[in-house]
């Protein structure tokens, strides 16, 4: 059984009789050791959809779901109390930027300290000793000194590992990075990267990647799914989802790379932008900047389908040449 | 309007060892310090070129932005357009010569005036550059809207209301409005999407198509740096490691910084995929750099020697390199 369960997840926010929903019907599944990469642009719901796992969905935002399971356990009907024991501690998040998400006022080892006194507790002097483990296994040069630094006197790749050793100080099954290097150069970022990869391997511990970055993704995780405007488009495992696109929004955001179109004097463009609150269109989400839309994506909305090993939301899906299947008959596959 | 004309042979904008310092307090008591931002950086720029500069966050790439944008006076070294020093100029002049070389900034939520119309963004260069009506600056400002893709009716809208992209194009706009020679963009598309980041792209190189224009492109993005600048320059603290043609650059990296940045980069293709032992360690503190050559601590070449001697930037295989090991690499 997979480690997390999500099924039709929706997140929604404003008034009841006309809610925008910033994540749609999403379902996913990670297991034991896997790394799962959630991409999309910003407005995708991939921020959202992740924070409604860790239960950080305030009022007046409603989360409902078929079912969200950790480890068998339903995450939406247990009380508040036991869901704040699992989360922190099975379920460990990092967030984007570190330098907000470290407080400013503490040195960094109360602020581990303090997780470790929450969920796994023990004598001072034991927590003391787990936290000086911690930074050593993210990587902290001299970590006896940095115990006593405040975050003001650490550089951003350091109060990243920070936070990944405070998101990691109580051996979490499951941890959701969230955008973790999108602030950082890149010289850090991958060091940061193979950081988080071979803290999830050497513990087989699961792994979400959520990020905007394509490439990447494409390099780090084993399955990936495409987020747009809150919905699922399409999921795949990493090697192939890149190499053959099913969905035209997968294909489009690929040829949108400068990487992609070394040689060429322009790029291909995706015309428009995500659609916000109050202009979604009533058919395919991407209808309007779609290269293939008809009149029948204008006026329905696709469900997700099963097709050729992959999850994808399209009437039309494509085939290994990249033209959409089906559509001189205008019959659904 | 003499430095202002193009003189054969001569480039369009050249930086003669650029220096800026400045000063930090350390606290009560304590000497203050010395951070060497740019610390000599030559460069040329001719007309229609595109030269971008890369680099980590610290290495004094936006800092180099603000010196040849004026907004900053260098403490040392010179700036000149069409071989005319621009220290020599006269205030008049220097007038002049901010509007030609003009900027577009990273953030594109932060550098509009949320109380201004589009109109009055646009409008302002003008109205203070140009002896033009109230009626032909409403024609200007309408006009170059037009040329970066935006309507109309746009004219009377305040920033709150378009998104991300489109308020790149107001930037972009107003750096376009005064017809300038020279475009420092520094990080323009780093924080846009990217199907809009194609977007963006796209019109810059129409643009430097249609009005001339020269563009020095401050990015850390390489796939995007690739894809648009004829030239780049590769800067660690301050000072330059490697100059040269992009697709050399990127073909054959000499510097053992340039190939670190190269091969950290993530690819989509397998194909492109470059296996390297990451970087380890961060960029040095700029008021107290190591010595010898600034990268030594993290090169995995290093000697002794690099240890002791700053290398100099110096020709090979047709482009500058600051390393002295650069032979036994390549």
């Amino acid at each position: 059984m997979a480690l997390l369960e999500v099924k039709n997840l929706t997140v929604e926010f404003g008034s009841e009789d006309r809610p925008f929903r910033a994540v749609d019907n999403v379902s996913y599944s990670v297991d034991r050791g896997e790394v799962l990469g959630i991409v999309g642009e910003s407005g995708s719901g991939k921020s959202v959809s992740s924070l409604a796992v860790m239960g950080l969905i305030d009022f007046p935002g409603r989360v409902t779901a078929d079912s969200l399971t950790f480890d068998g356990q339903d995450l939406l009907t247990m009380s508040p109390g036991k869901r704040r024991a699992i989360t922190g501690k099975d379920i460990g998040m990092i967030f984007q930027d570190p330098m907000s998400a470290l407080n400013p006022c503490f040195t960094v080892e109360a602020q581990i300290m303090e997780a470790l006194k929450v969920h796994e507790g023990g004598s001072k002097k034991e927590r003391r000793e787990r936290t000086l483990d911690l930074l050593n296994q993210v990587g902290i040069p001299d970590p006896k000194s940095r115990m006593t630094a405040y975050p003001h006197q650490l550089s951003g790749g350091m109060s990243q590992r920070i936070v990944i050793a405070m998101a990691i100080a109580c051996n979490p099954r499951l941890l959701i990075a969230d955008e973790p290097t999108t602030a950082l150069d890149v010289t850090i970022q991958a060091q940061i990267i193979d950081l988080l990869l071979k803290l999830q391997d050497d513990s087989d511990m699961a792994l979400i990647l959520i990020t905007h970055d394509l490439a990447l993704v494409s390099e780090a995780a084993d399955r990936i799914q495409v987020m747009y405007a809150g919905q699922l488009f399409e999921s795949g495992p990493a090697d192939s989802i890149f190499a053959a696109p099913r969905h035209p929004y997968t294909q489009a955001l690929l040829e949108a790379l400068p990487e992609r179109s070394e040689g060429h004097d322009r790029l291909r463009t995706i015309p428009g932008v995500v659609p916000g609150q109050y202009d979604r269109p009533a058919g395919c989400l991407l209808a309007p900047r779609c290269r293939y839309a008809n009149d029948r994506c204008v006026a329905e909305r696709p469900d997700v389908g099963a097709y050729n090993g992959r999850d994808v939301r399209c009437f039309y899906p494509l085939d290994d040449r990249g033209q959409p299947t089906g559509q001189t008959t205008g019959e659904t596959v | 309007m003499s430095f202002l004309d193009a003189k054969p042979g001569v480039p369009l904008l050249e930086s003669d060892d650029l220096v800026r310092h400045y000063e930090v307090s350390r606290g009560l008591g304590k000497p203050s310090a010395m951070v060497k931002a740019l610390d000599g950086v030559s460069f040329t720029l001719e007309a229609k070129k595109t030269l971008a500069v890369v680099g980590e966050s610290g290495c004094g790439k936006s800092t180099l932005g603000r010196q040849l944008t004026l907004i900053e006076k260098p403490s040392a070294g010179q700036l000149k357009i069409n071989g005319e020093a621009v220290g020599d100029l006269s205030d008049r002049e220097a007038k002049l010569f901010r509007r030609t070389v003009q900027m577009i900034f990273q953030n594109p939520y932060g550098s509009l005036n949320p109380r201004k119309k589009v109109g009055q963004i646009l409008g302002e260069p003008v109205l203070l550059n140009m002896d033009l009506g109230r009626k032909e600056r409403e024609e200007r400002v309408r006009e170059t809207m037009a040329k970066v893709g935006l309507r109309p009716e746009f004219y009377g809208r305040y920033p709150h209301m378009f998104s991300g992209g489109q308020r790149q194009r107001i930037a972009i706009a107003r750096a376009l409005i005064l017809e300038p020679k020279v475009i420092v963009a520094d990080e323009p598309v780093s924080a846009l999407d990217v199907s809009v980041q194609a977007q963006v792209l796209n019109l810059m190189m129409d643009l430097q198509e249609e009005m001339n224009v020269a563009y020095v492109f401050i990015s850390h993005d390489l796939s995007v740096v690739r894809h648009i600048a004829d030239d780049v320059m590769v800067m660690y603290l301050g000072r330059v490691a490697e100059k040269g043609p992009t697709e050399e650059i990127f073909a054959k990296p000499l510097h053992p910084y340039t190939r670190a940045l190269l091969a950290s980069a993530p690819k989509i293709d397998p194909a492109h995929r470059v296996k390297a032992e990451p970087l380890t360690g961060e960029l040095p503190s700029p008021i107290n750099p190591p010595s010898g050559c600034a990268f030594h601590k993290r090169c995995p070449f290093a000697t002794d020697h690099c240890a002791q001697v700053r290398p100099e930037l110096r020709m090979y295989e047709g482009r500058e390199v600051a390393c002295h090991r650069v032979e036994e690499i390549a």
